[in-house]
């Protein structure tokens, strides 16, 4: 039977919360049914036709890209541009209703339609049910008139058989209606799902987005679940009355040709100057930053790779994108903000001569073409790195150079993820806050022994409940269904013509930034191209360095006339003495150096990749440091494999190798090792990964590798999916690597207060930056109204380095506009260069007349920062607490009689209560680290301090203390708990096991100060405690201070009981003042 | 003045009612600002580091263990109001200091209790032996006694004159201050009330404010403190003692009216209304007999209660006669005389349909009256619902869009059918032996089952007229293809 029906009206899971169906299952199911095509409208969003489209590639449907306008004025319409001119109007609508409303949001009225509606056909929607004379209610009459009038011969009218009781009636008076205003209708089935067995995901939708349960939604779902998509044959018997209903489907279909395909992108103009073309533009440029970077003398390698890649580039057509960047960098350059490309293309050597990425190419042997082949038919990668402090600039500017209708940030269509979808589907199912937030943290527990009801998990749910199985088969469908459109974190696209002509423009929730629809994969299958602009803290703090450099050391620094290959950086960092650095501080990698031993840049390359979950996940850390050490032979498991392999001694550790692997010895044709990639990273596709294993395994086999071998590399493969770590990445990232350890280097100093001026960023806390840079002889000096600035600064020498004083910044809870104020009536009232050798005098009541706020002074006085004029910080408190009555109009500048007061001694502070006070508010202290003050105790208990575990012998028990920096269980170690405690002399990882952290869970997850025994564990100088017993010590960081109340306390309990908020005023203390740590990332 | 402070009050009232709790650490928390947190915790849990006002997810994992229950704000205030009450009997002036403290003025009574001493020691052995931890002191001011209550030696007496002394070493919160000048004390390391009380008060006053001067005022008695005292509720009870044993019904009679009477005099000087009353008759024979009536409304109408009151005379049976009549209304209401009925007739009309179908209720019982509401269900079963008041207001309209019968069966009933495929209605069907022709036809109207409630097939209703003109509510049960497709009727039009 020949097809006569299209379904025309399907609402997918882009119409956030009301469609139950991904666009993807539309196509399939069609597909299955037999459609050649389908329409898509999504209620005001083009979102969801780019992944319906994708999903039509090479199979015998297509879909029509449409749309269901919401009108605020009028009843709903659906719109179908029948050509692309009317699809860029299509378009160009929906961003101008975008961009007048709240981001989500999307305001449309008739007049809107009107003047947009050219080449558009149009569907009219009838209201679900028809009055108590049984005809359509009038105001639906004057809309369908007035639209006849306006839209024309382009108008038609809906009908639905929603099997409710009325239909019969109501296809009658439609088919009279359609007759007496010439409006021909069109049967439709309003498909909100593509198969029936959708229809209790969909309720719970409904239930979510009027925000009730599924209990007391009543008639807010729907009655039946007759919006699936339905077979023809079917359409055909409910329509039997109205052939024609079903005709004016194909007349419809066959008016609107358009496809997705026939949009072009093209790059903007601006780009090249001077009327050259794109490709004279960038030879011109590669050329001219050529001669710079070698100063007129190009090396010959170099040129024969520039020759061939512009060659490439040009055979390809990418030059534009490669100037569109260039645009950018050259913009950062011009504002001093530092910048860095990475990515695939941003190693070649033409990145290189436009200054896109400082990395010398001839460095290390990388080949231009291993990262962009003409195999592999994908656009180049560039993410460009900016300080993250300005990087707001360069967006703006692209803004401003291209205008918003050109430019715009891709979206990121967020999916729901296990946490949130059960969470949802639970509160709609009706359970309480309770018991969704406790599902919610509990999914890794619902294993599939769990289903067979062998256990329990430990909130207690049971698989015997069918409700709470119900609660979680939704949830499955539930997951991966798109939540939101966000903004991607950096990429934008940017188009010669208006950008609205190929989709629509909303406002992002940020102010200043507008976005598309569309996500990444989604305007990469359209062969659009995105400039990646990230941010890096990393790059802020380096380009603070360079700033403090110039400024103290009279050094004009930049990322490329750094020295390179500098032999004390690289005995540095064998030591693992890389607190701050980037990507190099953390414990994992820290424990990694003195066994890679990093000598050269490509070993920091290597460095960086290792310790991720790819290589981990693969088991290639092992083997790679075996053969490192001359303890394993270097051999390849083929010849073939030796070019890949080769300067990684063996063992694959890049994802680009393994992608290799899978082309070379698994004979994957390069789409296929992409997809293969891809296919990792998405969740969503999990039947496709063991396919992907079979053929991986399997191919390798056939080929002669062992299956061990081939097994790690697909272990590998998934770990690069949730964490993907490319060379071309790994070596941008190296050079900052090195930047900084140079830095840290030679200038610990300045290292030191960019760092602490960037927070926050990074691994570690102020106080351990600070205690690191004093370990290698900087002077550091507290917060001081007289010396200090916002920032971090330094000032004169003393010694080798100069000497570090805090900023204000460091000072928990004052704001910046209050310190401006203060430093004004600072440098006023003396004069700048002599004001370090002047005694100051400025006095706290000059500070509140100039319009510093009280609250702001007793901030500073609770850092302690009123030293300078003697004050200590309780005495500093009682002087501005006695202002709050201060004098204020005619009378400012009066200082209340303080004077006279009669004098009051305040009770001394001592050391330790210091110390505490100190950490509460900066949270650090130079006086003194707190655990030394328990030390005494400790001794007795005998306790090593972290100096001398380093001379203790391997396997030896012991026992540390300190405070907890980070715990951390990394998914790789399988339930391993790796926790970081510090005391006066220094660092010490601890090792607990799965078993262990079960047994003292509650001390490690709870307690500040932790005591553990265990034995130590030495490989070089990396030394690890493996814990037997854990104690919380926290107690012993009780401020003494506290006798007094105590004393009181002790009384009391002779008597019957103790009062018990004595207690609990200690215990806040102490659990408030220290860093509670960084947990389990 | 005595300061009561019960630092475990909720859950140790929880501990009286459920013992198997004793050796188990609880808390009962409440959920804020989406958070859940604890608000009370007992003895043990508190031992275990567990304090108010932590969140709930942190005590679990400090204590795994801990279980949690819900914590009502209403029934702890209650609790405390019920322990004031109770405590009429040591001093007619009580105050409470919420929410876990009372304040007594015990002026002019300890000496029945043989001296102060005596008086504390009487207290705190009454409360302790039934399960509430207490902490108790005595002091010529509420400031002191407080202070000494909640941070001093338990049980304390502070000598008039000596409280300056007593409260000297206790810390600073010993008086009663706000948490912002507590954590400035704190700083400047004036931990205890002794480190700053002598300081001249426009240090003090500048520094901290007006209110540390109160507080210390107020502590050392320079400045009175009148707390608002607790009033009892007496209950709406009314007792008629008889000279002679009461035998006859018209005694009866006469003893409810004068009870009545007397009873809804109260009320209406409350602006109340009875909901549940009952009469208590004490027989000589010791025997007690219990007659419970209700209303629909709120009511103080004497004639209209002693109405429901007359049909229960019967049924007591006097035997040798009855001594005492207690009546006693359990339940009652706000009714607030107003004159609104003047314009409304429906309002009036209300009262009398209320008052009739008491009396209907209290000859056949209440559960020959029903009252549908319309409920938020597509589900014909459960579209309608039983009504619990004659005022109750539909949650939702009553459907009028589709066609439902006017009398609905309460379990549809088979019927056989013979019927055309697909979905067509049926041509005949019998329905109690009785052929059907059917002469017109709508639908189908496809209802699916709520499947969180039920799984189950689909109906599609038909509506039928047959050739007598009455028209039936049918319907199919799942899909026609399935062949095994049942037919019923559930419903018939007007």
């Amino acid at each position: 039977m020949k097809m006569n029906y299209t379904e025309l009206q399907i609402t997918t899971n882009f119409t956030f919360l009301r469609g139950g169906s991904h666009p993807e299952e539309m196509v399939e199911q069609a597909l299955a049914l037999g459609y050649t095509e389908i329409a898509i409208t999504d209620y005001n969003t083009l979102a969801g036709i780019v992944r319906a489209y994708t999903a039509t590639k090479g199979k015998n449907i297509r879909i029509i890209p449409a749309c269901r306008l919401e009108l605020l004025d009028g009843h709903s319409l659906l719109a179908y541009p029948t050509n692309k001119e009317a699809y860029a109007r299509l378009s160009g609508l929906l961003s101008e209703g975008n961009l007048r409303a709240e981001k989500g949001e999307c305001y449309l009225y008739k007049a809107d339609v009107y003047r947009y509606a050219e080449g558009m056909q149009f569907i009219l929607i009838p209201p679900a049910s028809l009055n108590t004379t049984f005809d359509f209610e009038d105001n639906f009459i004057h809309s369908l008139k007035e639209y006849k009038q306006e839209l024309g011969d382009a108008l038609y009218l809906g009908a639905i058989r929603s099997y409710h009781a009325n239909d019969n009636k109501k296809l009658f008076r439609l088919a009279q209606l359609s007759k007496e205003h010439q409006v021909p209708f069109v049967a439709m089935n309003d498909v909100h799902y593509h198969a029936p067995l959708r229809r209790e995901l969909q309720d719970v939708l409904t239930c979510i987005r009027e925000k009730c349960t599924i209990h007391n939604a009543g008639f807010k779902l729907y009655q039946n679940a007759e919006r699936y998509l339905k077979q023809a044959e079917e359409m055909l018997r409910l329509f039997a009355q109205y052939p024609e209903a079903i005709e004016n489907t194909k007349k419809i279909a066959n008016a609107c040709q358009f496809c997705l395909s026939e949009l072009k992108y093209e790059y903007p103009e601006e780009i090249t100057s001077e009327g050259r073309t794109p490709q004279e533009e960038l030879i011109f440029l590669t050329w001219q930053g050529a001669n710079e970077k070698f100063n007129n003398v190009i090396p010959e390698k170099v040129k024969a790779s520039i020759a061939y890649e512009l060659e490439f580039i040009e055979r390809k057509n990418y030059a534009a994108y490669f100037l569109t960047v260039f645009d950018f960098v050259k913009f950062a350059r011009g504002e001093g903000i530092l910048c860095q490309g990475r990515g695939s293309a941003a190693n070649s050597t033409v990145c290189y001569c436009l200054g896109i990425t400082s990395v010398d190419p001839s460095k290390f042997n990388l080949l231009f073409s291993r990262f962009m082949s003409d195999a592999r038919d994908e656009p180049p990668d560039i993410d460009v790195d900016f300080e993250h402090e300005r990087r707001e600039e360069v967006m703006q500017y692209i803004y401003q150079k291209y205008g918003r209708d050109r430019a715009a940030i891709v979206a990121t269509v967020t999916q729901q993820h296990y946490k949130g979808a059960v969470r949802d589907v639970a509160k709609a199912m009706g359970l309480s806050m309770d018991a969704a937030n406790s599902l919610s943290s509990s999914g890794w527990e619902f294993t599939e022994e769990w289903y067979e009801g062998k256990t329990i998990s430990s909130s207690g749910f049971a698989a015997k409940d069918k409700h709470l199985l119900k609660v979680l088969d939704l949830t499955n469908q539930y997951i991966g269904f798109p939540r939101q459109l966000g903004q991607h974190t950096g990429g934008f696209i940017i188009t010669r013509g208006r950008l609205s002509d190929l989709c629509p423009i909303l406002n992002a929730r940020m102010e200043d930034r507008t976005n598309i629809e569309w996500n990444k994969d989604d305007i990469e299958s359209l062969g659009f191209l995105k400039v990646d602009v990230l941010a890096l803290g990393m790059l802020t703090c380096i380009r603070k360095a360079f700033d403090v450099c110039k400024a103290h050391y009279n050094l004009d620094l930049t990322l490329s006339n750094i020295p390179q290959d500098d032999a004390a950086v690289y005995e540095m960092i064998c030591h693992a003495d890389t607190v701050g650095v980037f990507q190099i501080e953390s414990r994992a990698q820290m424990s990694m150096l003195p066994r890679l031993k990093p000598r050269c840049f490509y070993d920091l390359v290597i460095e960086v990749a290792i310790v991720r979950p790819g290589p981990i996940q693969g088991d290639m850390v092992h083997p790679y440091l075996r053969r490192r050490d001359g303890k394993e032979k270097v051999e390849f498991p083929s010849k073939e494999l030796e070019n890949i392999l080769g300067r990684t001694l063996g063992v694959p550790l890049f994802q680009e190798q393994a992608m290799e692997i899978a082309i070379v010895a698994a004979g994957f044709t390069p789409a296929e090792a992409d997809s293969l990639r891809r296919s990792m990273a998405t969740f969503k596709a999990k039947g496709m990964v063991s396919d992907f294993q079979k053929k991986l395994v399997g191919g390798m086999m056939v080929k002669g590798y062992t299956e061990d071998f081939a097994k790690r590399v697909f272990r590998q493969l998934e770990g690069f999916g949730s964490y993907g770590f490319p060379e071309s990445h790994a070596v941008s990232f190296a050079l900052l690597v090195y930047v900084s350890s140079w830095l840290k280097c030679y200038y610990p100093d300045v290292f030191a207060a960019a760092i602490l001026n960037s927070m926050p960023m990074g691994f570690y806390q102020p106080a351990q930056l600070i205690s690191d840079a004093r370990k290698h002889g900087v002077v550091v000096k507290a917060v001081d109204i007289n010396y200090s600035n916002w920032d971090n600064t330094l000032e004169e020498k003393e010694g080798k380095y100069f000497v570090l004083r805090l900023g204000f910044r460091q000072v928990q809870g004052v704001c910046e506009d209050d310190m401006q104020i203060l430093m004004a009536l600072r440098d006023s009232r003396y004069k700048i260069q002599d004001s370090r050798q002047e005694k100051p005098n400025l006095r706290i009541g000059q500070l509140v007349d100039a319009g510093v706020t009280l609250a702001a002074l007793e901030k500073l006085a609770d850092a302690d920062c009123f030293r300078s004029i003697g004050l200590d910080r309780r005495k500093a408190l009682w002087e501005i607490s006695a202002l709050s009555d201060h004098a204020q109009g005619l009378f400012a500048g009066q200082l209340p009689d303080t004077s006279s007061e009669q004098q009051i001694t305040l009770p001394e502070m001592q050391l330790f209560e210091h110390v505490i006070e100190d950490y509460r508010s900066t949270t650090l202290s130079l006086k003194a680290h707190p655990m030394s003050f328990a030390r005494g105790k400790l001794k007795q208990l005998k306790v090593s301090t972290t100096h001398e575990l380093s001379k203790c012998e391997n396997g030896l028990s012991v026992r540390v203390a300190g405070l907890v920096l980070v715990r951390q269980r990394p998914g790789t170690a399988s339930g391993i708990c790796f926790i970081t405690i510090e005391d006066e002399t220094g660092t010490s990882n601890l090792v607990v096991f799965k078993n262990l952290f079960q047994q003292y869970r509650k001390e490690i997850v709870h307690c500040r100060m932790l005591m553990v025994e265990g034995k130590v564990q030495k490989e070089g100088e990396v030394i690890h405690i493996v814990v037997k017993k854990c104690y919380d010590l926290s107690g012993l960081l009780l401020p003494i201070g506290n006798s007094e109340a105590r004393a009181s306390e002790d009384q009391s309990i002779n008597y019957m009981s103790s009062a018990p908020s004595v207690k609990k005023v200690a215990q806040t203390v102490q659990q408030d003042i220290f860093y509670g740590g960084r947990n389990f990332r | 003045m005595v300061v009561i402070w019960f630092p475990h009050l909720v859950t140790d009232r929880m501990l009286r009612r459920q013992p198997d709790l004793k050796d188990v650490a609880f808390v009962l928390s409440l959920t804020e600002r989406g958070r859940r947190v604890v608000k009370a915790v007992n003895a043990i849990a508190q031992s275990k580091g567990i304090n108010l006002n932590m969140v709930v997810a942190d005590c679990k994992a400090l204590f795994p263990d801990l279980q949690v229950f819900d914590f009502n704000p209403e029934e702890s205030a209650k609790l405390l109001n019920a322990l004031a009450e109770w405590c009429i009997r040591y001093t007619p002036f009580i105050s409470l200091d919420a929410p876990d403290a009372l304040i007594l003025d015990a002026s002019g009574c300890t000496h029945l209790w043989g001296g102060e001493e005596h008086y504390i020691k009487h207290i705190y052995n009454k409360f302790n032996s039934s399960g509430y931890h207490i902490r108790i002191a005595m002091a010529d001011t509420i400031g002191a006694a407080w202070g000494v209550c909640r941070f001093g030696k338990n049980g304390s007496i502070v000598k008039s004159g000596f409280e300056m002394e007593a409260l000297s070493l206790l810390p600073a919160a010993a008086l009663r201050l706000e948490p912002t000048a507590l954590d400035k004390l704190d700083k400047l390391g004036l931990k205890t009330v002794h480190s700053f009380i002598t300081m001249p008060s426009t240090a003090l006053r500048r520094r901290f404010g007006q209110n540390l001067l109160k507080r210390i005022a107020q502590a050392l008695g320079s400045e009175m403190e009148i707390p608002d005292l607790v009033i009892p509720i007496v209950p709406y009870q009314e007792r008629l003692p008889s000279l002679e044993p009461i035998r006859a019904a018209e005694g009866i009679e006469i003893a409810i009216k004068e009870l009545l009477e007397m009873l809804c005099l109260r009320l209406q000087k409350e602006s109340k209304g009875l909901r549940k009353c009952e009469l208590i008759c004490y027989r000589m024979d010791g025997v007690i007999i219990k007659k419970e009536i209700g209303t629909s409304k709120p009511s103080r109408n004497t004639l209209h209660l002693f109405k429901l009151f007359e049909l229960k005379i019967s049924e007591i049976e006097p035997d040798l006669g009855i001594e005492l009549f207690v009546l006693e209304a359990s339940i009652v209401e706000e009714l607030n005389s107003s004159q609104d009925a003047l314009w409304t007739i429906s309002g009036g009309s209300e009262i009398a349909i209320a008052e009739l179908l008491d009396r209907l209720a209290g000859k056949s019982g209440r559960q020959s009256i029903h009252r549908y509401l319309p409920a938020e269900h597509y589900w014909p079963e459960r579209s309608f619902k039983d009504a619990t008041s004659l005022v109750e207001k539909p949650s939702t309209e009553w459907r009028t869009n589709l066609p439902r019968p006017l009398h609905i069966l309460p379990v549809p009933e088979l019927i056989d059918v013979s019927v055309p495929l697909p979905d067509y209605p049926p041509l005949l069907f019998i329905y109690k032996n009785v052929i059907h022709n059917v002469k017109k036809a709508d639908g189908p109207e496809r209802i699916e089952q709520e499947w969180w409630i039920e799984q189950g097939q689909y109906r599609d209703y038909y509506c039928i007229e047959d050739e007598q003109g009455a028209r039936y509510w049918l319907f199919r049960l799942g899909d026609y293809d399935s062949g095994t497709a049942k037919w019923f009727i559930h419903g018939f039009f007007a």
